[in-house]
């Protein structure tokens, strides 16, 4: 190894010096400790990006972990929320969603599926995207749908929608607790106190039970179900093979050109 | 030779499944997947790091090792020993990930990452066998000019 160049002082002469034979264990150790700072590098911005939010000491003292909270809020950010509704007033095209948030399909399609159209048409002003919430599948479902119509009344309501589905446990194991709601509300923005007095009132159990009247008029027959159209036109069922973005895309561009 | 016909063998498979999953993720498609998991895993906040996705990350180093099996250069096979134990640590992680947060798995990402604990082993075997992968200095003078050799303290014309 290259570690030093000497020139003698009695002529130009130079003489490349190099160090003792160097350990071979010592040089493999020095190339795995530097792949393992590599490693642990990787791990440590993947950490950081993708981290679930810190946990947070409720009254109750339970401590409550909202995953994807900051990619929820910063996807929804600048959005116009009104009632159910997502998006500009004036967009073109309304796409429906029946949904239970306890339904698994339904979480992946809020996941994987709406966050591509968030971006694509609801940000850029060509799609409307209203929530019909379901709760068929159990308590659980009902004391979600509660509290995300409530926080409908402060317009908030797809926020907790998101992240109700990005923490969304397995069915009616009694993972909808109060301080995971309290915490969701939280981070929407909203003080649980008073979304909470709203959620047995009678705007909340209204647009519920309007909800559950238009998927039996349509005959719904499980989640997640859609329907797309005009916004100020008629409403027809979408019907899809599978909940990726290519479908709902091709069905979005062809309301737009309608 | 076996040492590097496994490598690159390895290699050669998990860059495969790499492509698959860079391809599925920048076509916002669902991997095949016979666990159920992966599309949760794929589209999940781990999946990417930064602006790049995990898979195309993957794909790069699963190159770089290719090519150090491919080629003798000890210098080469090194750095695909290095890239390899980077990698396999980050694959535990990504396996703890898919366990304990996600609570999914995505058969796909398993078996990729049980490649990169293969390939660290490997290629920490193929440079500890072969000493002419490290660098060792048997042709080089053993001590500085100020030592007592005489040979060494000759000066040589530049």
């Amino acid at each position: 190894m290259l570690t030093g160049l000497r020139v003698f002082p009695d002529a130009a002469l130079v003489q490349v010096a190099t160090t003792e034979s160097v350990n071979p264990i010592r040089q493999f150790a020095l190339v795995t400790a530097l792949a393992a700072a590599a490693g642990g590098s990787l791990v440590g911005v993947s950490a950081a990006t993708s981290h679930v939010a810190a946990p947070v000491r409720t009254a109750g003292g339970a401590a409550v972990q909202v995953r994807a909270a900051p990619s929820t809020l910063a996807l929804l950010a600048g959005i116009p929320q009104h009632g159910t509704a997502l998006g500009r007033k004036d967009a073109p095209v309304t796409l429906v969603e029946f949904a239970d948030l306890q339904c698994p399909y339904c979480g992946l399609w809020a996941r994987d599926t709406l966050p591509v159209l968030v971006r694509k048409y609801v940000r850029t002003g060509s799609l409307r995207v209203e929530f019909r919430g379901l709760d068929f599948l159990g308590s659980d479902s009902a004391k979600a749908l509660g509290a995300a119509e409530a926080a409908g009344l402060s317009n908030r309501l797809w926020t907790v929608v998101e992240l109700l589905y990005e923490n969304q446990g397995t069915e009616n194991t009694g993972w909808v607790t109060k301080p995971l709601l309290s915490r969701i509300l939280d981070v929407a923005g909203l003080e649980p106190a008073l979304v909470f007095q709203h959620v047995a009132g009678a705007r909340v159990q209204a647009r519920i039970d309007a909800a559950r009247q238009e998927s039996q008029t349509l005959g719904v027959p499980g989640t997640p179900f859609f329907t797309i159209g005009r916004t100020r036109g008629a409403q027809a069922p979408l019907q899809v093979q599978s909940l990726d973005p290519p479908e709902f895309e091709t069905a979005i561009a062809q309301a737009l050109r309608s | 030779v076996r040492l590097r016909l496994a490598i690159g063998a390895l290699a050669f498979v998990g860059t495969g499944i790499s492509a698959y999953l860079t391809a599925a993720h920048y076509a916002h498609t669902t991997p095949i997947c016979t666990s159920g998991g992966c599309a949760i895993v794929q589209r999940s906040e781990w999946a990417t790091l930064g602006p790049a996705p995990v898979a195309l990350l993957g794909l790069l180093a699963f190159l770089a090792v290719l090519a150090s099996a491919a080629l003798g250069h000890r210098l080469v096979a090194l750095g695909g020993y290095g890239v390899s134990v980077a990698a396999a640590i980050f694959a535990v992680y990504l396996v703890a990930v898919q366990t304990r947060e996600l609570h999914a798995v995505c058969v796909w990402c398993v078996v990729s990452d049980a490649i990169w604990l293969l390939l660290a082993v490997l290629a920490a075997t193929r440079v500890l066998r072969n000493n002419d992968l490290l660098w060792t200095r048997a042709s080089s003078p053993r001590s500085s000019p100020s030592s007592s050799s005489a040979a060494s303290r000759r000066p040589r014309r530049a």
